[in-house]
């Protein structure tokens, strides 16, 4: 990989909240980012996906709740999300919302860490009949965070993975989603800038003189 | 360098037996604490400042006034004093008072203080946390280094013709600390002003204590004090000891397990490897401390957290008599062996503060008040007087 190679590659990372393995959570996740990056590659803008299981620090959530501070694993995964070109964001629905680890996890990141964010949302469930917890539960917590979440949500029903790859009546077949939020989330990447390095916490700190003034 | 402990004045039950002390129990333990540190050689008592249960240490002043006539060579300081809540005029009389009381015997620390609901309680707004320190740090050094006032602020009544009295002890105010944990601005205060930049450190882990650490020691360098490494920085501490590791690790457990803030959270084991908490032998506890100087560079005093979670007053006696005999020789004894020439062993004395106010010319006679402007002897010569300094 040249230098430049990696300024420029986006990063997209994908979270699942998903709680077993293996994990339809992690499947729609990782389909979902591989869409992003097979649509970004479309337009000749390299992208790079991460996906990580919440499931790996779960205990370091619950921990950093406790003590307000992130260590270790935990801290990595915050800062890849933090400095993400793109995040896909997928949470199984228990009892007509997000996973509480999908919640908690969001509890622990800065409240500006998702600012401005592309975010493509899904959540999976048993039936299609959880599906409006896309809607009534993770837009608005992402519309808090301020992130720049794509229109298109995609939920994935057990019936789902067993149907067939085609439309039926009138109602998109989930490989068929999958693509279009890929498509959708790759197009808002690829208007940005690359993300680059990490922000020096510091460098925007105020002078004494602008505190003194102000 | 220095080496004391700081105490956060927590009334927690003790999970071994279930008791927990009075109020005023925990007081009068805080004082014995104090003179043991006293007696047994360390270098600084600290005591934090609340204003709600179970926090019983709500005056520092009157406690610290005490233990002034009490002790015989620990520096009396503070771990925060509440820059924000409190009224600056008022911590400017009680610290210079405290200041002649202890005969220069002190210094104090300021801090915001991160409990929401005690701000109201002051007419305050924890949002506006910043500003205060800002605006109240500012007020409070010119009520020290000028004899008489006129001010006008954002959060508290204009002062006219103001004198805050006593004057400090030879007209050199108080060492002052900043303490931070996460803001920049506060680094930045301390760094402005060539005050010292104290990191409580001990909930946190190492990396970001660095962090701050290496911003102060740069903008100390960018305000002309001198080069960073010669700013002035404290950090916390955490430690339980027995002279086997095994021995203080079951013993130190259950209080972790049930400590306030951390505790039913991370494993003694985890949080340890995260933080600077250290439970084990004394030599344990030198390796840790002696590498501290590896991150934040030579710094000059190093305050423990030693009475909390519930620990008997026995055994906090203990701790202290194990760090001042088996620890704290050591580590000053390697500190100093490793420390530069022209980096300072310890903060500023007051002794050295006056010999510098005087060699740069900055100290005028103290001031003798030749009249009394204000007292009258009915509230209307009151209002008098009033109406003739305002006019």
């Amino acid at each position: 990989m040249t230098k430049e190679h990696a300024v420029t590659a986006r990063r997209i990372v994908a979270l699942s909240a998903g709680l077993s393995r293996p994990s339809s959570t992690r499947m729609l996740a990782e389909r979902l980012g591989q869409a992003a990056v097979a649509a970004l590659g479309d337009q000749g803008v390299d992208a790079e996906l991460e996906v990580v299981e919440l499931r790996d620090v779960a205990h370091p959530v619950v921990d950093a709740m406790l003590t307000g501070f992130a260590t270790g694993e935990l801290a990595d995964v915050i800062e890849k999300v933090t400095n993400a070109d793109a995040v896909v964001a997928v949470t199984p629905v228990f009892t007509a919302s997000y996973a509480g680890l999908f919640k908690s996890f969001v509890d622990v990141l800065d409240k500006d860490a998702l600012a401005g964010t592309p975010v493509l949302l899904g959540a999976t469930g048993g039936t299609a009949r959880h599906s409006l917890a896309l809607d009534h539960a993770l837009r608005p917590l992402f519309a808090y965070l301020r992130a720049d979440v794509a229109t298109t949500a995609v939920f994935a029903a057990t019936d789902d993975w067993a149907a067939s790859g085609h439309a039926t009546g009138g109602e998109a077949a989930l490989g068929e989603r999958i693509t279009r939020a890929g498509r959708e989330l790759a197009r808002t990447v690829a208007a940005r800038e690359p993300r680059g390095e990490a922000d020096d916490p510091f460098a925007s700190a105020p002078s004494f003189e602008s505190l003194l003034g102000g | 360098m220095q080496f004391g402990i700081f105490t956060v004045g927590d009334v927690t039950t003790d999970p071994t037996n279930g008791t927990t002390p009075n109020d005023t129990e925990r007081v009068r333990s805080m004082l014995t604490i104090a003179r043991h540190a006293d007696e047994a050689g360390l270098d600084v008592f600290a005591t934090g400042e609340h204003h709600n249960p179970p926090f019983v240490p709500s005056s520092p002043t009157t406690m610290l006034g005490y233990l002034a006539g009490v002790t015989k060579n620990i520096t009396l300081s503070t771990s925060t004093t509440l820059i924000t809540t409190n009224d600056p005029v008022k911590i400017a009389e009680d610290y210079a008072m405290l200041q002649v009381i202890s005969d220069g015997r002190m210094d104090l620390m300021m801090g915001r203080g991160n409990t929401g609901p005690v701000y109201p309680w002051f007419g305050k707004d924890i949002r506006e946390g910043i500003n205060l320190a800002v605006e109240n740090y500012a007020l409070l050094r010119r009520l020290w280094t000028e004899d008489v006032v006129d001010w006008e602020g954002r959060f508290r009544t204009p002062l006219q013709g103001f004198t805050s009295t006593p004057r400090p002890l030879d007209g050199v105010p108080p060492f002052v600390w900043h303490g931070s944990i996460r803001s920049p601005e506060i680094a930045e205060q301390a760094a402005y002003y060539g005050d010292g930049f104290f990191h409580n450190n001990i909930f946190w882990p190492m990396s970001h204590t660095r962090q701050m650490v290496r911003y102060y020691r740069q903008r100390y360098e960018h305000h002309g004090h001198g080069p960073a490494d010669t700013a002035i920085v404290g950090l916390g501490g955490q430690v339980f000891m027995r002279r086997n590791s095994q021995d203080a690790v079951r013993e130190f457990r259950p209080y972790f397990d049930e400590a306030p803030v951390y505790g039913h959270g991370p494993s003694l084991e985890d949080f340890s490897a995260q933080t600077p908490l250290t439970v084990g032998s004394p030599q344990q506890v030198i390796d840790r401390y002696g590498k501290m100087r590896e991150d934040v560079g030579h710094y000059q005093r190093q305050l423990f957290l030693m009475d909390h979670a519930g620990l008997p007053l026995k055994t906090v006696l203990e701790q202290i008599d194990i760090l001042a005999e088996d620890v704290v020789p050591v580590l000053r004894r390697e500190a100093e062996a490793a420390r530069p020439a022209h980096v300072p062993s310890d903060p500023p004395s007051h002794a050295q503060r006056v010999a510098a106010a005087r060699a740069e010319g900055r100290i005028a006679e103290q001031v003798v008040a030749a009249a009394d402007h204000w007292t009258g002897r009915t509230a209307e010569d009151d209002v008098d007087a009033a109406d003739a300094v305002t006019r």
